[in-house]
């Protein structure tokens, strides 16, 4: 036997984690000042004016509105802490489970101080308004592929390690890393795929409904990969580590692991029920993620009962309460999850708080949780000595668990009552009983409620950061060094056709293909399809009955050869994805939509869109009427039957806009048509002036209105000459512009924003300026038509403009597009032949 | 590894896979000291996972291979339209019970009724005619145009403020300073509401309704 000495590379550990403890505090606090922003919006300069100790003086600074803290507090608890945390728990993981040290220092300190740099520059450009307006996927262009680099980097070092490793067996938290680092790269990419058109700005390529699909794929897969996935895998580790008890089922570990990374990238289109979406992704979207709950379950399971025999650690080990109490949380979520996702539920819950409950239940209890737990276990590991005090860590444990509690029941009440207070009607059923800003002043209570919770968590975790610090200036770095046997079993061996052509995955890749085929075959051949994919299922477990130990024992040898095993996972991630957004791609142009088509955006309309996206105003507002009552009776126009929002009226929307949550009302009936006599003014559900005065003083139009004022608007200028490039892509990306030179846009949006001008400077009532108190009209229209508020109004005053494109009969049948069929059978079709309730009563013989 | 012995674990037997049932096996492997039990999949849990799958078959077969469910589309559709028929019953009920006579003599001056115009006049129409009525807001200028100067540009008679109200600035016509008013009635606003806001805004301008006369279906005489 042959041995060998390691020293294990605890640096990068330590690096990592001290470096996911200040991002953590760094976020979790934007997330609190976000949070208070929504109650008092003077959390802006009142704020600054209180830290400065009254030096500053104003409304606020644009840089820490709620439009652009919220993505920097999703961004950095994503990104910054969950992230440096996920890698602190691989890196000392996986060199154990591998009996190996990193394959590469380097790599590790590129990747460790690169993704610091990455957050910085996080930190910086979004403050700054710089951002792709797709959530948790705003970072600009060229910060994308400094972060796809970096995880390229990551994903070399860590199979190299893999490759090197002398455990010929892979555990089961390393193939839950496996699946984190080829999704993740996958989902990433997709989803940022973009044309630039300056340095700092570019246009996704995809737009409106598969700019959603491709976003929601991304963003739902994001917390299944990257605040998942890891983080079972650390469970995995750690946990059976710190209560010292053997995992509960090997078993349940295979069939919860292969069954969540195959189910979870098909519940994407969740996000987007009972919107514009194809009705056959909803319900993909819908009823994956119900199949998902099981596997979910899975985990939790595995974890909690693995405690058994533990229990009474409990009482003395923090890190067993944190891991009990994380586990938990990702129970509850992962119910509550498939819950939110079932139609019925949603039409009450989306775009309400409780969608912000949900994510923080997860985010906090799980996310948090396991992070403290794995901090605590790992410090005196790291530093070689004994945590600092084990009673800090239990007030953190119990001050941490009450802010969840709060802020999770908090978000619960106000989510389900704005929900229903937005679908309630007056008695006589035709009428809405609140306006929308009585919902919002209802849940002022929850709000206070829900910001102290996660101020109570942020402390809890302070005192995380102080027992680490404690912890690590009583001991010294320490880097394990272990004798370990050189195995003389074989390992990756295993050749790519033995993996593939097996039972297990002969049935498993047939069953995908039989699925697709039931989803898109026409009328009755699918049927076929189902039926064979039933007798597949009957015969397979048929298979695993008789020869289930060949199937184990393929999986066993699957285990000791990590690229085959690496190359099914990433079989098992695709399919979801390409089956939802392939054919949308193919199906959902502009040349195949029922009733409406977006107007194409004036240069101008363009530059006031790119500022609505830069100031963040889709973290509240939503471009999204869903085929609801509440949605079309509150936001729909009177005088049309269908104003609900159709699919082809945000169709060359780059990004799209819909939004997730509505802490304002919905904004996709905003613009209306222009004004008799102008080809350059509309108008909208409110006038010019409105606008004016609104986005100076928002408590002008309510007073109870939490949005923040925007002065700035009124003082900048718009980037016309961006305009020309800006155009060239959008054009690139498909959108029917005319063709224009550089002269006539600067020119049509010039002209634009002119007549807009004078709407306000002229007249019987102009406006005035403070900033510009002695200006002529003319003055202030010369002024205005080059400031970003004119653009702006233009956007407002232009949005959810379409044209009607007649249509005659029903659709005909589109492959790709299972909804084209079904409008074919029954009703439909009747329809088609001219039957109608009346043809039938003439119909009826009559003597 | 061996301190994770305790007393229990006598009876667990090692092997790669549980093959007596009912025995707990501790699979042979260990990674870094941690050991696996490999423990049957709790049937409940495995019922969840079934249920589910089937639950997705049988509500994907019921949705398209029956006739049995409309489109969201089409079940919008259908609601919008009969929350707008009960809406036009609902107007029309309102409209033969009032006149011009009416609502200037019995709503506009039953404070109740008035209050209750007010209420809602300050929740929606005030953003763009002010709290005085004039259009202003701490002397800025608004975007609605003044309703206490005396002049009624689509028509004195309660009646026609009831329809300007319910209905919008008439079609083809700029509006006040070019802006259109937009249609208040349905939304939020029901017949009644638009009828007590119309008091609200006779009580409002007293000189211009004092000693009206009426014909005979009550319409309101103008000199």
């Amino acid at each position: 036997m042959n041995t060998t000495t390691i020293t294990y590379d605890d640096k990068t550990v330590r690096q990592f984690m001290i470096f996911s403890i200040i991002w953590g505090i760094v976020g979790m606090l934007v997330g609190v000042i976000a949070a208070t922003q929504l109650s008092w919006w003077q959390m802006n300069g009142k704020f600054l004016e209180a830290i400065t100790f009254g030096l500053f003086q104003g409304d606020g600074l644009q840089y820490i509105t709620f439009g652009r803290l919220r993505p920097l507090h999703t961004n950095a608890v994503i990104f910054a802490f969950v992230g440096n945390m996920m890698f602190a728990g691989v890196y000392y993981s996986t060199q154990r489970l591998c009996k190996t040290r990193t394959a590469s220092d380097l790599l590790s300190k590129i990747h460790m101080w690169g993704w610091q740099l990455i957050i910085v520059a996080a930190a910086i450009t979004l403050p700054a308004g710089l951002t792709r307006g797709k959530e948790y996927a705003e970072l600009i262009w060229p910060i994308n592929i400094a972060v796809a680099l970096i995880w390229v980097i990551f994903a070399v070092n860590f199979f190299w390690t893999l490759a090197k490793r002398n455990e010929p067996s892979l555990y089961v938290a390393l193939w839950f890393y496996i699946a984190t680092i080829v999704t993740v790269a996958m989902l990433y990419i997709v989803n940022h795929l973009s044309i630039p058109t300056s340095l700092i700005h570019s246009y996704p390529v995809f737009g409106g409904l598969q700019d959603a699909l491709v976003q929601w794929w991304y963003g739902h897969n994001a917390v299944a990969f990257f605040l998942t996935t890891p983080i079972l895998g650390i469970m995995y580790y750690y946990l059976p580590k710190a209560a010292n008890r053997p995992v509960y089922s090997y078993r349940l570990s295979i069939v919860h692991f292969w069954s969540l990374v195959f189910i979870y990238i098909w519940a994407g289109p969740h996000h987007l029920l009972n919107t514009s979406l194809p009705r056959w992704l909803q319900m993909l979207g819908m009823l994956f993620s119900l199949m998902l709950w099981a596997p979910s379950w899975g985990g939790m399971l595995n974890g909690l009962l693995t405690l058994r025999g533990a229990w009474a650690k409990l009482r003395t080990d923090p890190v067993i309460k944190f891991f009990a109490a994380g586990v938990t949380f990702y129970g509850m979520a992962t119910f509550e999850g498939p819950l939110l996702s079932i139609r019925a539920v949603n039409q009450l819950s989306h775009y309400t708080d409780w969608t912000i409950g949900h994510v923080h239940s997860g985010a906090l209890g799980w996310n948090g949780f396991m992070a403290a737990g794995m901090f605590y276990w790992l410090a005196p590991r790291l530093w070689k000595t004994r945590l600092w005090s084990t009673s800090l860590a239990n007030m953190h444990f119990w001050i941490g668990l009450v802010g969840i509690l709060l802020y999770v029941a908090a978000m619960w009440t106000a989510g389900v009552l704005q929900g229903l207070m937005l679908g309630e009607t007056n008695p006589d059923g035709t009428t809405l009983k609140y306006e929308f800003v009585e919902t919002l002043k209802a849940i002022q209570v929850e709000y206070i409620l829900r910001s102290f919770g996660g101020l109570l968590f942020l402390l809890g975790f302070i005192l995380c950061a102080v027992n680490i610090w404690k912890t690590a200036r009583s001991g010294q770095p320490h880097n394990d060094t272990v004798e370990v046997t050189v195995p003389e079993t074989e390992k990756d061996e295993m050749p790519l056709g033995k993996t593939i052509f097996n039972d297990p995955v002969a049935y498993s890749l047939l069953g995908c293909v039989l699925l697709c085929l039931w989803f898109f075959l026409p009328p009755h051949a699918d049927k076929a399809a189902l039926i064979a994919l039933v007798l597949l299922a009957v015969k397979g477990v048929h298979g695993f009955k008789r020869n289930g130990m060949k199937w184990n024992n393929w999986h066993e040898r699957l285990l000791h050869n990590y690229l085959p095993f690496t190359i099914l996972v990433a079989v098992a991630v695709i399919i979801g994805g390409a089956v939802q957004i392939i054919p949308s791609l193919l199906v959902n142009r502009d040349d195949n939509i029922e009733g409406r088509l977006q107007e194409l955006y004036t240069p101008l309309e363009l530059a006031g869109r790119d500022i609505y996206v830069s100031e963040g105003c889709y973290n509240c507002h939503s471009q999204m009427i869903r085929t609801l009552m509440p949605d079309v009776l509150r936001y729909g126009r009177a005088g049309h039957d269908d104003d609900f929002s159709h699919l082809g009226e945000s169709i060359y929307d780059h990004p799209f806009q819909w939004g997730s949550k509505r802490t304002g009302p919905d904004l996709a009936r905003e613009g209306g048509p222009l004004v008799e006599g102008s080809e350059h003014v509309r108008s909208g559900r409110r006038d010019n002036k409105w606008h004016w005065f609104h986005f100076r003083n928002p408590r002008w139009a309510n007073q109870d209105s939490n949005m923040p004022p925007y002065p700035w608007l009124f003082e900048e200028k718009t980037d016309i000459k961006a305009l020309p490039k800006k155009i060239a892509v959008q054009t690139q990306l498909g959108v029917p512009y005319e063709a224009m030179d550089k002269h006539e846009i600067e020119q049509a949006a010039l002209d634009q924003a002119t007549a807009i001008s004078r709407t306000l400077f002229e007249g019987e009532a102009p406006v005035t300026y403070d900033g510009m108190p002695e200006a002529t009209g003319e003055e202030l229209v010369a002024e205005f038509s080059q400031r970003k508020i004119i653009a702006l109004i233009a956007y407002m005053q232009k949005l959810g403009s379409y044209r009607v494109v007649e249509k005659d009969g029903p659709p005909e049948p589109t492959p790709l597009d299972p909804d084209s069929y079904r409008s074919l059978t029954g009703r439909s079709l009747e329809y088609r032949d001219g039957k109608t309730a009346a043809s039938e009563a003439e119909a009826e013989p009559t003597n | 590894m061996s301190d994770s012995k305790d007393s229990n674990d006598s009876e667990i037997r090692r092997g790669d896979f549980a093959r007596k049932k009912g025995e707990v096996v501790l699979r042979e492997h260990e990674y870094d000291g941690i050991q696996e039990f490999d423990q049957k999949l709790p049937n409940w849990w495995l019922f969840t996972f079934y249920g589910a799958v089937v639950w997705f078959v049988g509500y994907w077969v019921l949705y398209y291979y029956t006739d049995n469910y409309r489109t969201d589309q089409e079940r919008i559709v259908a609601k919008v339209t009969e929350v707008k028929e009960r809406r036009e019953e609902a107007l029309a009920a309102t409209l033969s019970s009032l006149s011009d006579q009416v609502l200037i003599e019995e709503w506009a001056t039953d404070p109740n009724i008035v209050a209750s115009g007010e209420a809602t006049y300050s929740q929606i129409c005030i953003a763009c005619h002010g709290a005085e009525l004039d259009a202003k807001m701490s002397g800025v200028p608004l975007p609605g145009r003044p309703l206490n100067d005396g002049e009624w540009t689509y028509g004195k008679a309660p009646m026609a403020i009831f329809k300007m109200i319910n209905e919008g600035t008439p079609p083809g016509e700029p509006g006040y300073n070019g802006v259109p008013m937009v249609a208040k009635g349905g939304g939020s606003l029901g017949p009644k509401d638009v009828a007590e806001l119309t008091a609200f805004i006779i009580a409002k301008n007293p000189q211009d309704f004092e000693g009206a006369t009426f014909d005979e279906s009550g319409a309101l005489v103008v000199e």
